[in-house]
């Protein structure tokens, strides 16, 4: 991405209870403590109750920008879900699109129903691939599991998120907002799983 | 502590609507603050209450709107400013006495702040709250960022009491939970102001033509004041080919839209951040420079509405006019504004063609929206008492074999319309519907109604609105069953305690309302069952069912599963036993996927059998007792 | 074109049976699945299931019945009689013990053969129905002659005795014995063929079926309100149908008896029942009735008539006899005539409410019009 860019639109998507709404809070402070204007629009309520959520995050040196990005205008992808990754590029989505996107699906409930289907993931990969300029595919609820819960998911992804390196945002700069928001255990944890998702070896 | 009470003036934070107002109020010394919880306000009286202690507040969960602002207007009658927060259904609610204390009038100042919808992502309506204030002859502020919601918070509070009323101020979903940046301004130091209510005055709406034509000259005074207010702002050249009124969140979406257009320099924008009573002379200031007007606001037409009425007064000096906006279809009457509707609207009046994305990508995109994309519906969580409920009074009522149904109010259990719930819901509406409704359908029986109707309630809508159908159905000998979902909380909202929990929002310790007495105290008959034992539960209906005479109850009592994870550890590990499990054979047909449809199962197609998530499963156990063939085995851990 | 697929499920059980009024409740789809079950004497659906072809539909007595397939394969087509089915031989019988035939409705023919079989370990169990105070039957295993004889009255609401069967089929018996209703009897035999093999292996623990011969039954909620009607404070201790030509129904009350004509009764008829075309229980090993004597209805009530219609219930009966738990009499002149009319007159009568039905004297519904039997009746 252009190193001169100063404004930057990127969507948080997943299903609701994925961690979603704080994910875009952190790294949304993150940037108001930059110095930069951000604005976040996120879906609350009765929404999170198993539907599609996606936050908004629209960073800028010049201006305040309006809570929801234009059709076509996303910058960067993070999706805790594979299909919401899709759903989110049909409509945000531009060739020049980045996406990173959790590879552990969760089923909707006319998917378990057997009213519904859900894709294969080769079906996926395709289409990802084919409405944006790279993917970058991370294991992350696996890894959260691994590590002990899956929420902490969230936190491997922006681990991510840092690690391809396309915001004006360091892992420093990252690890001092967390260390203002938790502390103890819950810190240590969401660090841990940050450095989790910072390893990842992408092909950039 | 949330961060809106930090006291370091100069620093900028990011902050929700939500917070911003809250912050602002904290900023105008506030002192008391009430709400009933209603997404999008809530977040308001829930960052007052996490400081209530520390900044000396006063912060309740009223138990409806209405009481909300009567303790408000009790606050501000004994000279303490006072905040109230509701969502737009809310305001339906307190809108009764809403509609006397614009006569009564205040003391300190009273903000009202209503959170709309658009959109109803969280809602039943997608209700635009602002005719209310035009209704009442009342001050109405709409801010368009998190920095001006906490201006405007602050600058609401002085307003009220220069004029001695109550000030409203409507949020829509994209303010009140748009996060942005905001600077901190000065926090009040405490004042140490004695409560006093001046009982030398009488407060009340008499005489009352008298104070409606107060209210009317009040309109006046105010128009002056909101022409020369900073909310009110133009940007654009001196004379543009078509000007854009707006207000709320429409003010960031149409300078984006102009910008995406390149049309900045041939068309400005208005903002109107005091839509009522509006700033007429600035209004027709404008529109003398313009022919072309088109309107950019979130669910009805009451800017453009209101405009066009200023306009049609001052004809002869602004000429003839071109407007545009939701009666000419250029713009959406449903729905939430965005940028795109506003580049659509622009587009068709300036003849521009603005194109997202190529047509290859556009068509790509479609097909895979089209092909791709399963729905997801909302549902219940995993481990939610609700679906154990809903699947003991859906077998009792199939059971029963008279077509019952249920009807239903607001809460999480309103899902229950949909396929989280098995579709038992077939009518419901606002707060408290679902017992007023069955205590009509129960009374029919005189005309042939035959068909038992069971009225779905949670624990925070039986004190909200509830109590009094039931006294009603209970008075009136109406043969119903009211299910109570009592899951100790305010679920839906994000888990508020209420009168039945044993905490108030100041996180003390009161004596539970005890709605098992209450019930038996209107004369029902009441029945307590732990909706994970669904074969007690099923029983506890069909006896409901079966019972011919007057109003029955059964409380339904297991705590939310949101907030038992959060203190409790899971009681059980669930698997699915291979080789049991006989999939989707003659014999069961995936009864645990297929028709009870808890999000923590799945269905594994390679060996056409069910699996257990484990991402998703909080080990309830309650598909274990479900599975015909107990292939689901539940496994307690510890 | 529109291809109506021929649903072998749920979906065309509701169609062709339930929402087609003519479920019996006999139990035959209940306790194979989680999705049908029997309440207060109805059938009922609790979900939907989508499967295309299920023992549901292949088992019930109201779905399409190859008649002449079950009779080949499961009796001596050489013994079949078109009046009164397989056939080898009519008797009148009653239990030896008294004290057998004071509990029992009429003779206790039924409750001595099946403790006769428990004894002889021909079966491990019999499936009867019990009745609480509500007229409300339900189907329950029977492990020992004491277990009979408490339940040996007859009930005039259908108990679902096949989900009994299939329930305790299900829980490791192996050797099972069912008194059966003719609708009851006919799904055992259907289950019999064996229609889903990958399915049926519960059946071949049906080891004996008793029928009981039946007019028709009564539905539950309209025989309650009845009562309720007529008796006001009385506690009922029984009911009893004399032969037609009382033309009443006797309510056994502890201040005697009291008598409801018929033609207050046959309204509470469960509507099914006038598709029946089966008085005497035809696919089971022995079908056991009231009886007609000369002597009138005060001494017929204490026997039975009895049709012994396979080899294993003609060696039941041999062993009864043997034993002496069975008393036998001669069967009066006429009687066998006056059977074989009652049920010809249930066959034509049956045919003639589903032609009547269909609206089609070529369709009969369930029954197959082409069959030998039938056509000889409908001449």
């Amino acid at each position: 991405m252009n190193p001169e860019k100063n404004f930057y639109n990127l969507i948080i998507t997943g299903v609701g209870g994925q961690g979603n709404v704080l994910s875009s809070q952190l790294i949304g402070q993150a940037f108001v403590h930059k110095g930069y204007f951000t604005t976040i629009g996120e879906t609350y309520g009765a929404s999170q109750r198993g539907g599609s959520v996606m936050s908004h995050i629209r960073i800028s040196s010049k201006k305040q920008q309006s809570p929801l990005i234009p059709k076509g205008k996303a910058d960067i992808i993070v999706a805790l879900e594979p299909v919401e990754a899709l759903r989110v590029l049909t409509h945000y989505g531009n060739p020049e699109t980045v996406v990173i996107v959790n590879t552990r699906p969760i089923y909707p409930v006319d998917v378990i129903s057997g009213k519904e289907a859900y894709p294969e993931f080769a079906e996926i990969e395709k289409s990802l691939e084919t409405l944006s300029r790279k993917v970058y595919y991370v294991s992350a609820t696996d890894q959260a599991m691994e590590m002990g819960s899956p929420i902490l998911g969230n936190m491997i992804m922006i681990g991510a998120l840092l690690q391809v390196n396309l915001l004006p945002l360091s892992m420093e700069e990252f690890r001092q907002t967390l260390s203002k928001n938790f502390n103890g255990k819950r810190l240590e944890t969401n660090l841990q799983a940050l450095e989790q998702g910072k390893k990842m070896e992408f092909h950039i | 502590m949330s961060i809106i009470a930090l006291d370091a003036p100069g620093k900028e934070l990011l902050l929700m609507g939500n917070e911003a107002i809250a912050r602002g109020a904290l900023e105008a010394g506030v002192k008391v603050c009430t709400a009933y919880p209603g997404t999008p306000s809530t977040d308001i009286i829930e960052n007052l209450a996490s400081v209530a202690k520390p900044m000396g507040l006063y912060v309740e969960w009223s138990i409806n709107e209405k009481v909300a602002l009567e303790v408000a207007s009790a606050a501000s009658f004994s000279g303490l400013r006072a905040l109230c927060a509701m969502k737009q259904n809310g305001l339906n609610v307190a809108s009764d006495y809403l509609l006397s204390l614009n006569l009564i009038g205040i003391e300190a100042g009273l903000l009202l702040v209503t959170c709309d919808d658009p959109s109803a992502h969280s809602s039943s309506t997608e209700q635009d709250s602002r005719p209310f204030a035009k209704l009442a002859d009342l001050p109405l502020l709409e801010p368009s960022t998190s920095q001006e919601a906490k201006e405007m918070t602050k600058w609401a509070f002085a307003l009220s009491e220069e004029m001695g009323i109550v000030c409203l101020m409507r949020g829509v979903t994209r303010t009140s939970h748009a996060r942005g940046n905001v600077t901190l301004g000065p926090l009040p130091s405490p004042d140490g102001r004695k409560a006093w209510f001046d009982k030398t005055r009488q407060r009340n709406t008499h005489p009352v033509y008298q104070k409606h034509d107060q209210l009317h000259r009040n309109l006046i005074r105010l128009e002056e004041i909101f022409a020369a207010s900073p909310f009110n702002q133009y940007i654009g050249p001196e004379r543009p080919k078509a000007l854009i009124i707006t207000c709320g969140s429409g003010w960031l979406y149409s300078q984006e839209a102009l910008e995406l257009l390149g049309l900045e320099d041939a068309v400005g924008v208005l903002k109107i951040g005091t839509t009522w009573p509006l700033p007429t002379t600035m209004i027709i200031e404008k529109l003398e420079k313009t022919p072309k007007v088109l309107f950019v606001e979130e669910v009805d037409s009451f800017l453009e509405g209101n405009v066009k009425e200023l306009a049609a007064d001052f004809s002869g000096q602004i000429g003839p006019k071109t407007f545009f906006g939701k009666r000419s279809q250029h713009i959406p009457f449903f729905g939430e504004m965005n940028a795109d509707r506003v580049i659509d609207a622009l587009g068709k009046i300036f003849q521009v063609r603005y194109q997202a994305r190529s047509p290859r990508y556009e068509a790509q995109a479609a097909e895979v929206a089209e092909k791709m994309l399963p729905s997801r519906a909302l549902g219940f969580c995993p481990g939610c008492p609700h679906r154990a409920s809903y699947w003991s009074i859906k077998n009792a009522l199939q059971l029963d074999n008279r077509q019952g149904f249920a009807t239903y109010d607001i809460g999480c259990y309103a899902l229950g319309r949909g396929p989280a719930g098995y579709y038992l819901l077939k009518t419901g509406g606002a707060m408290g519907t679902g017992t007023g409704l069955a205590s009509g359908f129960g009374k029919l029986a005189s005309f042939g109604f035959d068909q038992p109707v069971v009225a779905m309630c949670g624990d925070s809508t039986f004190f909200h609105a509830a109590m009094p159908p039931l006294v009603n159905a209970c008075y009136n000998k109406s043969n119903l069953v009211m299910v109570i979902l009592d899951n100790s909380t305010t679920a839906m909202t994000g888990f508020q305690p209420h009168p039945g929990v044993g905490r108030n929002a100041m996180g003390e310790e009161v004596a539970p309302v005890d709605i098992e007495a209450v019930c038996r105290s209107f004369g029902a008959k009441v029945s307590v069952t732990d909706p994970f034992d669904l074969e007690g539960t099923k029983q506890k209906m069909l006896q409901a069912l079966e019972d011919p005479v007057g109003a029955k109850v059964v409380i339904m009592r297991r705590q939310c599963q949101m907030l038992k994870g959060k203190e409790e550890k899971l009681p059980y590990q669930v698997r699915v036993n291979p080789e049991i499990c006989i999939g989707d054979d003659c014999g069961c047909d995936r009864l645990c996927t297929r028709v009870f449809k808890c999000p923590g199962l799945m269905w594994d197609k390679k060996l056409a059998q069910a699996r257990i998530d484990e991402v998703i499963c909080v080990g309830c156990g309650v598909c274990a007792d479900i599975c015909p063939e107990k292939a689901i085995i539940k496994e307690e851990i510890r | 074109m529109e291809i109506k697929s021929q649903h072998k499920g749920q979906k065309g059980l509701r169609e062709k049976v339930l929402d087609a009024g003519l479920c019996t409740n006999c139990g035959a789809c209940t306790n194979l699945c989680p999705y049908h079950t029997s309440y207060q004497d109805n059938p009922i659906l609790i979900d939907t299931c989508d499967r295309e072809e299920g023992r549901c539909y292949a088992f019930c007595p109201r779905t399409y019945t190859d008649l002449q397939a079950l009779r080949q394969n499961l009796f001596n087509i050489d013994e079949f009689t078109p009046e009164l089915g397989p056939f080898k031989g009519l008797y009148m019988t009653r239990a030896a013990d008294p004290q057998v035939r004071r509990s029992a409705q009429h003779g206790g023919t039924v409750t001595t053969l099946l403790a006769l079989a428990l004894q002889e370990g021909l079966i491990d169990a019999a499936v009867v129905a019990e009745e609480g105070g509500t007229f409300l039957p339900a189907g329950v295993v029977a492990k020992t002659p004491s277990d009979l004889v408490r339940r040996a009255r007859s009930k005039f609401v259908v108990s679902p005795n096949v989900a009994t069967f299939n329930q305790a089929a299900k829980s490791g018996l192996e050797k099972i014995g069912v008194v059966a209703t003719p609708c009851q009897a006919l799904a055992l035999a259907k289950m019999r063929l064996k229609p889903l093999p990958s399915k049926d292996s519960n059946i071949d623990k049906l080891h004996l079926v008793i029928g009981l011969f039946c007019g028709w039954a009564l539905s539950w909620r309209e025989l309650k309100s009845l009562l309720q009607g007529k008796m006001g404070k009385n506690s009922i201790v029984g009911l009893d149908i004399p032969p037609s030509k009382h033309h009443s129904m006797e309510v056994h009350t502890q201040n005697g008896i009291i008598e409801i004509s018929l033609d207050e009764v046959l309204p509470s008829v469960r509507k099914a029942c006038q598709y029946c075309y089966d008085l005497t229980a035809e696919f089971s090993d022995v079908s056991v009735g009231s009886a007609r004597l000369p002597e009138g209805w005060e001494v017929a009530r204490g026997w039975n008539q009895v049709i012994v219609r396979t080899q294993m219930g003609q060696e039941l009966i041999a062993l009864a006899r043997s034993r002496g738990l069975l008393e036998f009499r001669d069967l009066p002149e006429g009687n066998w005539e006056k059977l074989q009319k009652a049920s010809v007159n249930k066959k034509r009568a049956a045919i003639q409410n589903l032609v009547q039905r269909s609206g089609s004297s070529k369709d009969l519904l369930y029954l197959d019009g082409q069959d030998p039997v039938l056509r000889t009746l409908m001449g």
